[in-house]
């Protein structure tokens, strides 16, 4: 062999060597894919067992959660139904409230009026009391004034009876002796006046007797309405006496009536009667007075 | 086929020995490589050629 045989085989060797320690010191360090694509291929599939367990309960989760929305959503729905009739009966119970409010000021109010007015009601009852205590005692000075009027009347109506007992016992005497003054005289022809009876009627108001075919004619000189008197220009001189009636006329018109109460020569003085409600009718002076219409 | 070699005939010596020591250690060497990798690849892979 040549030399140059002898190096190549030598550096063959060395190199063979080299490179089957550098392949074996690689095939030993290399990683077992295999192994790993095994590993993960197994986590692999572990993960998608895994995933698709996690999906399964997913979506059975998913499903009890529809269920429950579902369900949640009915319970939302009651419990909003629960709420607007809840919100209805508080609104109710705000009204109540406030008419329960305005129904106690109003009672408060009429308390207060009811107060005031039985303070009112005793202020006026204690000064009616007082009022009362003082009639009682006005009543008091009263009846005992009253009592003695009544014995100072008493007192007086008998010294009437006394003196009317008295006139009756005078007057029965003046009869007596008139009867006997018209028996003496009589004996000489002559009479007297006929006597009046014992007991004296008093009369009130007397009527005028009529006055006819007399005629006596006359004006007012004056009247007095207030007092319903009324003054005629004509008297005693001229016919005119107590209780005749006057007819007051103005222009042929009835005015009113006038009774002769009292009689001087050239006047007298009547009463009116019969006056007319207009006041033009009201009986004036100048307006002509007669005994006949 | 070197002529040094034909010209010594059939004669073998201890360098001719000696270089076939080496090479063969050398085949050894990758004939072990190679079957450490083959062994490698089996193992591993379960191969040796195709690719699974």
């Amino acid at each position: 062999m040549s030399t140059l045989t002898k190096v190549l085989i030598v550096l063959l060797t060395i190199a063979s060597i080299f490179l089957c320690g550098v392949v074996v010191t690689y095939v030993a360090s290399a990683d077992n894919y295999k192994q790993m694509y095994d590993q993960r291929r197994s986590s692999e599939m572990t993960a998608k067992q895994q995933r698709d367990r996690t999906i399964e309960e997913w979506n059975a989760a998913q499903k009890a959660m529809a269920e429950e929305k579902t369900k949640l959503n009915a319970d939302m729905a009651a419990l909003q139904a629960q709420i607007s009739t809840l919100k209805g009966q508080v609104a109710d119970a705000l009204r109540e409230r406030d008419d329960a409010r305005r129904r106690k000021e109003n009672y408060e109010s009429l308390l207060a009026a009811n107060a005031k007015t039985g303070e009112l009601h005793a202020q006026l009852q204690k000064e009616a009391q007082d009022a009362q205590v003082k009639l009682e005692a006005e009543k008091t000075r009263l009846e005992d004034e009253l009592d003695g009027v009544t014995g100072a009347l008493n007192e007086k109506l008998a010294i009437v009876m006394q003196l009317e007992a008295k006139v009756k016992g005078l007057t029965e005497e003046k009869t007596a002796i008139q009867n006997k003054l018209d028996q003496f005289l009589r004996q000489y022809g002559k009479v007297t006046a006929q006597a009046a009876p014992v007991t004296v009627m008093r009369e009130a108001a007397r009527v005028a007797p009529p006055a006819t075919d007399i005629d006596l004619k006359g004006s007012l000189s004056a009247v007095d309405l207030k007092n319903l008197l009324a003054e005629i220009s004509i008297g005693a001189a001229d016919g005119v006496k107590k209780g005749m009636r006057f007819h007051a006329t103005r222009d042929s018109k009835f005015i009113c009536d006038v009774v002769v109460l009292d009689v001087e020569p050239d006047k007298a003085l009547g009463w009116l009667e019969l006056l007319q409600d207009q006041p033009q009718d009201k009986p004036k002076a100048g307006d002509a007075v007669s005994t006949n219409l | 086929m070197s002529p040094a070699m034909q010209s010594r005939g059939k004669k073998v010596t201890a360098p001719d020995n000696l270089y076939t020591v080496i090479l063969s250690l050398a085949l050894a060497a990758v004939l072990a490589t190679a079957g450490y990798v083959a062994y490698q690849c089996l193992t591993q892979y379960e191969t040796l050629f195709k690719i699974q």
